[in-house]
């Protein structure tokens, strides 16, 4: 369970959330909403620890978290799918997974944890020696999500895992972020453009802007009437 | 014939000495990006400590070598942690207090030591020449060549083989993804600027016999290990090795026609025209970033 209480976090000295309390269950499925540039990366980057500095409480499973620095915080079983997917470029695919199980908790059950991987995404497995950075955008956010998989995480953050990228892979990577919550029991927050996913994905949402929690909720209490206020450009 | 081999030993040795100094600062440099001006005193305690051992412990300087890397390594340790760490964000900042420091050692080295020029002696087993296909050469020359390059096969061994070497990699790619998967990238920082500077201390022991121990004894080196790293390409191990045999090489072939100060003044022009046409050096990564 991961609890938010009044939270902001700074950019240098511009604030980029102002008060934002929100919580999501044991192997729930939040959907982060908003317009471009009103603060849910900064709310992603806020929970891992990357924002220059923030005031609020974030308890993740009852412990609090918010002081801890970044990679000791990830350590509690924070998977992070960063914007722009953050695959390193002079890396191999294969050194880019090792970077995975750096975060790990329990190094016990390697193998397993690969075998899951390579099951979700068995492309990985023929570009085990191709630089990451000579990857294409789908083969990368594929690449981002099995590296995060590979931390063994009780929560996944996903920032716009689908921007980009070509249809039949999008439908791809959707069914595996749904697998992911489903059937490895793995919270998931995620930060999406794609409202229609979203509602067939996620148990609940919460609308950003300015910073701020606009309106928040279970998934079927998002109504049309939300979206244009919200989200319309 | 004979005279062509004994320049290319020549060659290979100055090119051993400059890749010996130059190593520490190439990993310094092109992972965590400190233009560190200290490095050539950081050369200086080095060579201090092998006098200072053997003068008031006895220690001769094989024996020493052990100490000294540890010292030395420490003493950048403690600069990296309390001081450097806190200008990452102002790199201009780091170029004057790196200087900074250099400009202390030297005092603290000149009112403690003394301005003298101090000797270090020749560990006695290798006082002597050795005679390569009809070349006499001195043996400790022929051990700093192989002490460079072990330390060299090292260095690239930690940086591409162990799991520290790929946390490293990865914090010089991108801190914040490094960061959160699980690497504490401060303590990476520390630990591989102490290993640059305990290899400049190396250096400095090693190299001490063969030139005059001064105070000031740094700044020749520190340029000619920035002209090795720039030249070779900032982020190339592999890069300061060619860069610092291939100066070594036509260092001594100017030397040999010329002398020394020419050698000297000809090298830069060449560096200096090199980096005017490919600023990035002799040897880049290239990968789509």
């Amino acid at each position: 369970m991961l609890e938010i209480d009044n939270l902001s976090a700074f950019y240098g000295n511009s604030r980029a959330l102002q008060n934002v309390t929100l919580e999501v269950a044991d192997a729930g499925f939040l959907s982060v909403l908003g317009r471009n540039g009103v603060g849910k990366t900064a709310l992603l980057r806020a929970i891992v620890g990357l924002m220059d500095r923030t005031e609020g409480s974030i308890r993740l499973d009852g412990e609090e978290i918010a002081a801890t620095p970044t990679h000791d915080r990830v350590r509690h079983g924070i998977g992070y799918v960063p914007q722009g997917r953050g695959i390193l470029p002079q890396f191999t695919v294969r050194e880019n997974l090792k970077l995975g199980t750096f975060a790990r908790r329990d190094p016990g059950h390697a193998g397993v944890l690969e075998d899951k991987v390579f099951d979700l995404f068995p492309v990985l497995k023929e570009l085990l020696n191709r630089r990451g950075g000579n990857l294409s955008g789908g083969q990368q956010q594929q690449l981002a999500i099995a590296r995060a998989m590979l931390t063994d995480p009780k929560i996944v953050l996903l920032d716009e895992p689908t921007e980009g990228i070509q249809p039949n892979i999008v439908e791809q990577i959707e069914d595996v972020i749904m697998r992911l919550n489903d059937e490895h029991g793995i919270t998931v927050i995620l930060v999406e453009q794609d409202v229609n996913f979203a509602r067939r994905a996620s148990r609940s949402f919460v609308i950003i802007e300015k910073g701020h929690v606009a309106a928040s909720g279970p998934i079927d209490t998002l109504t049309d009437d939300l979206v244009h206020r919200h989200m319309a450009v | 014939m004979q005279i062509v081999f004994e320049q290319v030993l020549t060659g290979l040795s100055i090119g051993s000495i400059l890749l010996l100094a130059a190593l520490g600062l190439s990993i310094i440099y092109g992972t965590i990006g400190v233009i560190n001006l200290a490095h050539g005193e950081f050369i200086m305690l080095g060579a201090y400590a092998a006098w200072a051992l053997k003068t008031y412990v006895g220690v001769s300087l094989l024996p020493g070598l052990v100490l000294i890397f540890l010292g030395v390594g420490l003493f950048g340790w403690l600069v990296e942690r309390i001081l450097l760490r806190r200008l990452y964000q102002q790199p201009l900042d780091t170029i004057l207090a790196t200087w900074g420091i250099g400009v202390v050692l030297q005092q603290v080295i000149r009112l403690t030591a003394g301005g003298d020029l101090r000797y270090v002696e020749l560990p006695p087993s290798m006082a002597g020449s050795v005679s390569i296909l009809g070349v006499e050469t001195s043996a400790y020359r022929i051990f700093i060549f192989v002490v460079a390059a072990l330390l060299f096969l090292i260095s690239w061994f930690i940086i591409y083989r162990t799991t520290f070497g790929l946390k490293l990699r990865a914090v010089v790619q991108d801190r914040g993804v490094a960061s959160s998967f699980g690497i504490n990238a401060d303590r990476v920082y520390s630990a591989t600027f102490a290993y640059g500077t305990g290899l400049a201390g190396l250096a400095g022991a090693i190299i001490s016999p063969l030139k005059s121990v001064s105070p000031e004894m740094g700044t020749g080196y520190v340029v000619d290990a920035f002209m090795v790293v720039v030249l070779g390409g900032v982020q190339s191990l592999f890069g300061t090795v060619i860069s610092a045999f291939s100066l070594g090489e036509v260092t001594g072939v100017i030397a040999f026609l010329q002398n020394d100060t020419i050698a000297k003044a000809i090298v830069l022009i060449l560096i200096i025209s090199v980096i005017r046409f490919r600023p990035q050096g002799l040897f880049v990564a290239k990968v789509r970033a």
